[in-house]
């Protein structure tokens, strides 16, 4: 009897082939999604993963309205992570400012203000209000605030030197001007 | 202290949890009833042993102890207390071990029930539950501990859970309060909701497998976890309308549904466990669709927990994901895991899984029930797609490409329409068998009364077709289900002599699972009237106005009064408060205090609309944006959302329909076996 055929049956070898094949398919895309959505993380000592940026309209470093990390080997780099409504970054804001007027003509370190969740409209009230010249980018979806492993709260201050190393990370406003050019020397 | 007792609770429950794993196997391999009592106690003492950790944890995230960083990052000294307690779910390691909390109190519940009849299920229960807890608590354990405190070393301040060396604790003066937008008391909840109706889905999951281990594959594992079943789809519809009701207040954007990715993620299983819940009827009834429950039910858990993975890994872009976190490729091993050892199961049991009988009809309830739930599949695979295209597109062409709601809108409406047809077809149908002829008599009162009321419509409110065909449909499944009710009481008046009202009743009183389902079915209707309203009616617009200027739209006016903004240092919050009076007509209704609310701790803004609520209509003011004090003019966004309301009333009579099928009045796994065939179906008989 067929109902008695029926009732033995399993599952045919193709049949089976086919579940775990699209299974596997499915496992690999979302692991491939997930090996792509896991940024690296940065640590001191450690080589700080590649990003890019886009400045901010009226920004630019040596002619580029664009950058990428990998780009600046060869400098030291300061990246500032700052927002438009964190009282202790407007503290430092001037000392940062005056930091650049130093060495930007030198050539040697990049100042780089990376704003981290904000508006459009406050980001560019803070920089007209403290005349900032260093190149300024947003960080969009807090790609950058999460490769660099943000820890505590805005201000948060990043040293990474000529090689592409993380050397110093720096949490709250900066006391002085001198206190970033120590930082800076003690990198050379 | 307090922190490390919870932290070393953690790690005792999590070493029970295992023993009790290991204690289970053996005792079931080597039949050890011993072994298997003593895995059943040790699963029962987990439960209180996570309330001792969490409670740990509460007490430190209502006493301020900003050193430990959970606590840092999801409360500040201006919350008040309630919110304090509920910021335990606000971030991704207090969630976790929420959400361990919540399954180790249903196993246990599990462990106490009464096993006599089932004995040789309950080692293999406590196996899955015991692995999903291991799995959770091992999380926590290991990768995101909410326990863990900030420590000064070399300058740096660093979070570890026991002190490095030469480290001093780092107390920060403040926390970061809790995410604004959660401060909403549907928030208060809403996760809770799905938390729990995810963990009441592990229960039903639980023993499907061990019917599959066991071999005992009869319709045994779905009495025992019918009530759980309905239990896990109250929660986790609830936790839906809750999600959407929030979104409706709190999000700024006029609606309550954006097909967000973490959305869909929980709508998944809902769709799933739909399904289920009327499949299992099939089997209960007619022994057909074994194969089918179990795929259902072992698709439901997997879709918990790969919901599970979607929200926490940062796999997806969403308003809902939680920050990138280590913990994704243990979820993704875990969802690989459950799927492999459930599939492989399921082959090897697959010959004892067949039919008793056959399907002998088209038109029959079970092949309706069959189309019911080839259509909810359909969705779940739109929605799928949906959710996973953007890794599909990234890697085929390195860009991220998101589907936006117009693709789900499109691919599921047709897909809704069916079930809605379906839904008035089938509780007509009878079991075995029905024909065209048969269901024509039952229906033909109804569809004709649905038909001309949308005439009506099509002359008095609308001519817009979509909406009409739903209307339509809605109309048709409100009149046949009524006719249901009327019918049967009708019935059972003139053979009991009871007067109509009595009668209805005890009726329903008598069946639940029926006439629950009706009472569902008809709140369905009730929000699909709402979701018509705003998806197809909803008028936008948007204008900058002075003091005393007007704007309009679909026939209300509104005019901007005043605006006024003040700290209220007690709460943290700078509010920003804008009046506005509203006109319909030409009368005046009222005034509308649309809000922006700015938390200082968190730095973020909350848009509170202002909204006049009618059957009709509701009208959704949002403050946008204000210029200083000078000018004092405002930019607002108006919304008019006709009938969204009835999505709401529809949502309650749901939640009523669902507790009213699911009350606990006798145990569904003391029921006769397989109900005769036709005096199940009065319909049939009429």
């Amino acid at each position: 009897m067929t109902e008695e055929l029926t009732k033995k049956r399993g599952v045919s070898v193709p049949v089976q082939i086919a579940i775990w094949v699209f299974l596997a398919g499915l496992l690999a895309l979302v692991g491939f999604g997930l090996n792509h959505a896991q940024n690296p993380m940065a640590q001191i000592g450690k080589s700080v993963p590649d990003f890019d940026l886009e400045y901010y309209p009226g920004y630019e470093y040596n002619g580029i309205e664009k950058m990428k990390l990998s780009d600046l080997r060869g400098k030291i780099v300061v990246i500032n992570i700052w927002a438009s409504w964190c009282k202790p970054c407007e503290q430092e804001a001037p000392d940062l400012e005056q930091a650049w007027q130093i060495y930007k003509d030198g050539g040697d370190v990049v100042i780089l203000g990376v704003d981290y969740v904000d508006t459009p409209k406050g980001a560019e009230g803070y920089l007209t209000k403290f005349d900032i010249t260093f190149p300024n980018a947003p960080d969009l979806k807090s790609n950058i605030s999460s490769i660099l492993n943000r820890q505590m709260g805005v201000p948060e201050t990043y040293f990474i030197d000529r090689t592409g190393i993380l050397r110093h990370v720096k949490v709250g406003p900066f006391a002085s001007v001198g206190e970033i050019q120590s930082i800076i020397s003690s990198m050379e | 202290m307090f922190a490390e007792f919870g932290y070393g609770i953690l790690v005792v429950s999590f070493i029970v949890a295992f023993y009790s794993l290991i204690a289970a196997v053996y005792g079931a391999l080597r039949k050890s009833a011993a072994m298997v009592e003593s895995s059943r106690r040790g699963m029962f003492l987990v439960f209180p042993l996570l309330s001792l950790s969490a409670a740990a944890l509460v007490y430190l995230l209502i006493t301020n102890h900003f050193e430990v960083a959970f606590v840092y990052e999801v409360t500040s000294r201006s919350m008040p207390t309630y919110l304090k307690v509920t910021a335990w779910w606000g971030g991704q390691a207090g969630s976790l071990l929420f959400w361990a909390w919540l399954l180790a109190a249903f196993t246990s519940a599990v462990t106490l029930r009464k096993w006599e009849r089932d004995i040789e299920f309950l080692p293999w229960v406590i196996v899955v539950n015991a692995v999903t807890i291991i799995f959770f608590l091992g999380m926590v354990v290991f990768y995101e501990n909410p326990f863990t405190r900030f420590w000064l070393v070399a300058g740096n301040v660093e979070p570890h859970m026991f002190a490095p060396l030469a480290a001093t604790l780092f107390t920060p003066q403040d926390g970061n309060g809790l995410n604004p937008l959660l401060r909403h008391p549907g928030m208060v909840i809403h996760p809770p909701m799905l938390y729990l109706g995810f963990v009441s889905y592990v229960i039903p999951y639980a023993f499907a497998m061990a019917a599959l281990i066991t071999g005992r594959t009869d319709d045994r594992w779905i009495r025992l976890t019918r009530r759980w079943s309905l239990w896990a789809w109250l929660f986790l519809s609830f936790g839906l309308v809750l999600g959407g009701r929030w979104a409706y207040d709190v999000l700024g954007w006029g609606g309550y549904w954006g097909w967000d990715p973490v959305e869909i993620a929980a709508f998944m299983p809902w769709l799933t466990g739909t399904a289920f819940l009327h499949s299992v009827m099939i089997q209960e009834k007619r022994g057909l669709f074994k194969h089918w429950n179990m795929i259902l039910v072992i698709l439901t858990y997997a879709l918990v927990v790969f919901g599970t993975f979607l929200t926490r890994s940062g796999v997806l872009s969403s308003v809902h994901a939680f920050a990138n976190s280590p913990i994704g490729p243990f979820f993704m091993g875990y969802t690989a895991l459950t799927l492999f050892v459930s599939i492989a199961l399921l082959i090897w049991r697959w010959p004892l899984l067949h039919g008793e009988t056959e399907m002998k009809s088209m038109l029959s309830r079970e092949a309706l029930f069959l189309l019911n739930n080839l259509l909810f599949m359909s969705v779940l695979i739109v929605s799928f797609w949906g959710v996973i295209f953007p890794l599909v597109s990234e890697l085929f062409t390195g860009q991220k490409v998101t589907v936006g709601p117009p693709f789900y809108e499109r691919a599921t409406a047709p897909l809704f329409a069916g079930l809605m047809l379906l839904m008035g077809i089938a509780p007509l149908s009878a079991w075995g068998h029905s024909t065209i002829k048969t269901l024509g008599r039952a229906m033909w009162k109804s569809a004709l009364a649905a038909a001309i009321l949308t005439v009506v419509l099509f002359f008095t409110y609308t001519q817009n077709y979509i909406a009409l065909i739903g209307f339509f449909l809605i109309a048709l499944v409100l009149f046949v289900t009524f006719q249901e009710f009327g019918r049967a009481a009708r019935a059972r008046q003139r053979a009991q002599g009871e007067n109509f009202f009595t009668a209805l009743a005890r009726l329903m009183g008598r069946n639940r699972r029926r006439y629950g389902g009706y009472i569902i079915h008809i709140s369905m209707m009730l929000m699909a009237i709402g979701i018509l309203g705003i998806e197809i009616f909803q008028k936008e617009t948007q204008g900058s106005l002075a003091q005393g200027e007007q704007m309009e739209l679909a026939g209300y006016t509104i005019e901007y009064r005043e605006l006024a903004s003040w700290p209220d240092e007690g709460k943290g919050v700078n509010f920003t408060r804008a009046v506005v009076d509203v006109y319909e007509d030409g009368i005046y209704l009222g005034e509308l205090t649309p809000r922006i609310d700015y938390y200082f701790d968190s730095q973020q803004n909350m848009t509170i609309p202002g909204n006049r609520s009618t059957l009709k209509d509701d009208l959704y003011v949002l403050l946008v944006d204000w210029q200083p004090v000078s000018s004092m003019g405002a930019t607002f966004k108006v919304f008019v959302n006709p009938l969204v309301n009835w999505l709401w009333i529809g949502s309650l009579l749901f939640l009523a329909g669902i507790i009213f099928t699911a009350w606990p009045d006798h145990d569904p796994a003391e029921e006769p076996l397989r109900a005769p065939q036709s005096t199940n179906q009065p319909s049939a008989a009429d």
